[in-house]
């Protein structure tokens, strides 16, 4: 035999491999072989072995890895002999009898053995893995067993014992935890999604029990969780803490080699941290990004990133790659799972597909989100803020990883109430949502009017409201339901004459979707109507609302319609609290102003003013520097640009972090150095506040995702971006 | 830099070092991703022998980066090999040096046998078709992907593939003959 025969082999063999129809196959190789008996004999030998043959260089390269663990040297630079007990059942290590090899793992090997005294019980042993008995792993077997023994919690693995081996291998005991991973164990007995949050928030806490502890697990996946049954009740474990660190150094950490950078861990669960070199600044947030994966996996039957696919283009590449892509909401991927598939997870999970995706959506694609940030600050802090974020939607109530807004709490608010708001009335409604004094007073005395006007009403019109009312409700109804589009063509061409606190809830959910979704005409329709519906009463309109007409109106180019909006406003809040005057102020100078409007503006200013130093000295840092703000955009329409620097300098120094207000702080204060003559001082200004722009669209506009800042402080920010821009071009010499 | 390195420079060697330590690494990380999601590895101890040996040679002439994966390969070859052989040793106890074939049943080899067999078939394979051999040599115990060995061979990836699925059906029906 030489290449030539082997190529030709080759050659056959690939062909006929291709061909999946055994006569074809038969065919083709009679045909190609000739006579040759001896060819086409090896040819089908080949063919015949090839799945067990890829079967075994598959099996072999575990065998590989097995070797590799075992290739690790004591700094003697001999290896420790191991005898022959390897695989000793029955073998006896002090009071212990070995029952069973039950797992193996990192650097040890698990059996499930017996104790004999002073009780009789089974446990589960934990021994260093034969060959591997090197000072580094040694310590880090060591440190595993002290993090274990110091912890004191019915969901992590208790230790009971521990010591050495009669050649020196260390070992130790804990808890026998029979049972299964507890992805396998929801599937297995078809847990709603409801029952898994149950069992996941248990985990939590045993995850923030060693957080407090100390010790960061590191290693967070299903088949470290284990569920057992104890009279009948599941009771998740988590098992195995073999590359947690002590966060406080007392042990010897292990994981440090010559170039300091192993990669430790389960690909699919591990935070972009710590698949950073080294991955030394580690932190309990990792955990909470692996317990994100964790739970995303419980809901939808697959972790966020295919670790398999991603590390085929090498670690370097997955590296960027999960930095960059974000994770899909829960609930888009159930949805994007094709039919059959899906079906078979919600299966699992007791319901049917459109059921899951719509149990998914919303707050638990928030809250699951929420802990797979890539920037650690904007996960949540601690395990127990997780789980109790996961309570909050178990119970209704409004979760943290989702912003917070009238549409969403009041979509909560049916929820919860479901009866009540079926009775129907404004009454329970002021009843339950008891959000503050003004809006209860609001409410009493506008049921009071409400009666008095109905009293006089002919019977007519008051059919016409009442079929008004039910179809607000209806899209109260809808817009609980997020089908925006829906609540949104039942109202077109509603006007509103009967002011309702649902009304107003409702028209403000959709002049926010709107908005969000950049339909500025729609969105100031509604945000007019909205108003109206306030003004219908002559009470004092919350200027939140007032607020969100303005940058609409802007957007939409309507110019006009703006500077009617904006001299109305001033004359609306003449007698304003200090609470409203910076607001209106900022409102009203969106675009340059006219002196006249200046002037209206004065007393505004001065009680702005006013409010800022109350915030500042008493350290409310929010309120000062968006009080900050708008005096600085004061200034800077006001023609007093140095002021306006100095207003907008003390905003930005604020220990306040909110994007879209710096954003617009950087904006303002740019035109305000351009006019001032400090060209390079503008220019970083803009940039600046480009840069925080960027930062909004990273994220993404629906409202299954949290974006920082409401919508209308991004506007804000945008419009008078757009003025900075144009004014500094405006400004720039002509070379 | 790989050529100013078969000069025998040393300190070219430690310039190089972090380029290509990075490169050994993954290609465990590739196997590590193979394996259950149960088993967790330290690869670098692997990586560092496979990284001094290569480099240890000093007159060794590098070409490029792909001629440097190949010996890589080879290099983690030897080092398993050795392992395995040293781990098969001591189970058996006392000297036997090779693996005595005969004794063996192939369904009940632990892994260091399996490790074993394979390598004294891709010895048999390298004599009769040396660029098969070094395809299974690269993927095998180098766990380069498809692409890589391609460059480092001069051929397509299609070449590649064929000589890979070729070389596995080949040698799995070799070391079954001889037991």
């Amino acid at each position: 035999m030489n290449t030539d025969s082997t190529n030709r082999e080759e050659e056959l063999f690939d062909a006929a491999r291709r061909m999946t129809e055994s006569g074809a196959r038969r065919a083709f190789l009679e045909s190609e072989c000739g006579g040759d008996g001896r060819l086409r004999g090896r040819v089908e030998a080949l063919l015949s072995s090839s799945d067990e043959a890829d079967r075994f260089f598959a099996e072999s390269t575990s065998a590989l890895i097995a070797i590799e663990l075992a290739g690790e040297r004591t700094r003697g630079g001999t290896p420790m002999l191991p005898r022959d007990w390897a695989e000793g059942i029955g073998t006896r290590i002090d009071r212990y009898k070995l029952v069973q090899k039950v797992g193996e793992g990192g650097c040890g090997v698990v059996y499930l053995a017996e104790q004999e005294e002073p009780v009789r019980r089974r446990v589960a042993l934990k021994i260093i893995r034969l060959g591997m008995e090197s000072h580094s792993v040694i310590a880090r077997f060591e440190a595993e067993r002290q993090a274990l023994a110091m912890m004191d919690h019915p969901n992590i693995a208790r230790v009971f014992d521990a010591g050495e081996t009669e050649r020196g291998s260390p070992y130790f005991v804990m808890e026998y935890v029979q049972g299964v991973k507890i992805t396998s164990y929801c599937d297995q007995h078809r847990l709603p999604i409801r029952q898994r949050l149950d069992l996941f928030i248990q985990i939590c806490h045993a995850i923030q029990h060693a957080h407090q502890k100390g010790i960061v697990h590191g290693d967070i996946k299903p088949s470290n969780i284990i569920v057992s049954l104890h009279d009948g009740i599941p009771i998740p474990k988590v098992i195995d803490f073999g590359i947690s660190k002590a966060t406080e150094g007392r042990f010897s950490d292990a994981t440090a080699s010559w170039a300091g950078l192993p990669l430790v861990g389960t690909p699919a669960y591990m935070s972009p941290e710590q698949m950073e070199m080294g991955g030394l600044d580690v932190d309990t947030r990792s955990d909470i990004y692996s317990l994100g994966v964790l739970l995303y996996e419980l809901l939808t039957g697959r972790t966020p990133f295919d670790a398999q696919q991603l590390l085929k283009e090498g670690v370097e590449a997955m590296r960027s790659r999960l930095y960059e892509l974000d994770a899909v909401r829960p609930s888009l991927c159930a949805h994007e799972l094709d039919p059959q598939e899906l079906g078979r997870v919600a299966q699992v999970r007791g319901c049917r597909g459109s059921r899951l995706i719509a149990l998914l959506r919303g707050d638990l694609d928030g809250i699951v989100l929420k802990a797979l940030e890539k920037d650690r600050r904007r996960r949540y802090e601690t395990a127990n803020g997780f789980a109790l974020d996961v309570q909050r939607h178990l119970v209704n109530e409004p979760v943290m990883a989702r912003p917070s807004r009238w549409g969403y709490r009041l979509q909560k608010l049916v929820r919860r109430n479901r009866g009540v708001f079926a009775a129907g009335g404004a009454v329970a409604v002021a009843l339950i949502m008891g959000t503050g004094v003004s809006t209860w007073l609001f409410l009493k005395e506008r049921e009071a009017r409400q009666r008095a006007v109905a009293a006089e009403q002919q019977q007519t019109r008051l059919r016409q409201e009442a079929e008004k009312r039910e179809q607000v409700t209806q899209a109260a109804l809808l817009v609980s339901q997020e089908r925006f589009a829906e609540a949104d063509r039942l109202l077109d061409g509603l006007s509103l004459t009967d002011a309702t606190l649902e009304g107003a809830a409702v028209f403000r959910a959709l002049g926010e979707w709107h908005a969000l979704n950049e339909r500025w005409r729609e969105a100031a329709d509604r945000f007019g109507i909205l108003l109206r519906v306030n003004q219908l009463d002559g009470a004092d309109v919350t200027s939140l609302d007032y607020l969100e007409r303005g940058p609409a109106l802007i957007e939409l180019g309507d110019v006009a319609a703006y500077e009617r909006f904006r001299q109305e406003a001033i004359i609306r809040f003449a007698d304003g609290s200090p609470h409203f005057a910076e607001r209106v102020v900022k409102i009203s100078l969106l675009t340059p102003a006219n002196d006249r409007l200046l002037e209206d503006l004065e007393p505004y200013g001065r009680v702005a003013r006013e409010a800022y130093m109350e915030a500042a000295s008493s350290g409310q840092a929010f309120e000062a520097a968006w009080r900050a703000m708008s005096l600085g955009l004061l200034a800077y329409r006001t023609g007093n640009y140095s002021d306006a620097v100095s207003w907008c300098e003390r905003c930005l120094s604020s220990p306040d972090f909110n994007a879209p207000r710096m954003a617009a702080a950087q904006a303002i204060l740019a035109m305000a150095q351009a006019r001032l003559g400090r060209e390079s001082a503008a220019g970083m200004a803009l940039e600046a506040a480009r840069e925080m722009m960027e930062s909004r669209t990273r994220g993404r506009r629906d409202r299954g995702t949290p974006v920082q800042g409401f919508w209308f402080d991004w506007a804000f920010a945008r419009i008078l971006l757009r003025e900075g821009e144009q004014q500094i071009e405006e400004l720039a010499p002509r070379s | 830099m790989l050529q100013s390195l078969g000069k025998g420079e040393g300190r070219a060697s430690e310039e190089l070092l972090p380029l290509v330590y990075e490169e050994l690494r993954r290609h465990a990380a590739v196997r590590m991703a193979q394996e259950s999601a149960a088993q967790t590895l330290q690869p670098t101890a692997l990586v560092h022998e496979a990284w001094l040996r290569v480099v240890g040679k000093g007159g060794q002439k590098w070409l490029n980066r792909a001629h440097f994966f190949g010996a890589a390969s080879e290099a983690m070859r030897r080092i398993l090999i050795e392992n395995a052989r040293r781990r098969s040793r001591l189970k058996r106890g006392g000297d036997a040096v090779r693996v005595d074939i005969d004794q063996l049943d192939l369904a009940e080899t632990g892994p260091e046998e399996k490790i074993l067999l394979i390598d004294e078939a891709i010895e048999r394979l390298q004599a009769l078709d040396p660029e098969k051999a070094r395809v299974v040599v690269m993927k095998f115990f180098g766990g380069h992907t498809n692409q890589e060995v391609a460059e480092s061979l001069g051929v397509n990836e299609r070449t590649v593939e064929r000589h890979w699925a070729y070389a596995k059906a080949w040698l799995f029906q070799n070391i079954r003959s001889q037991s």
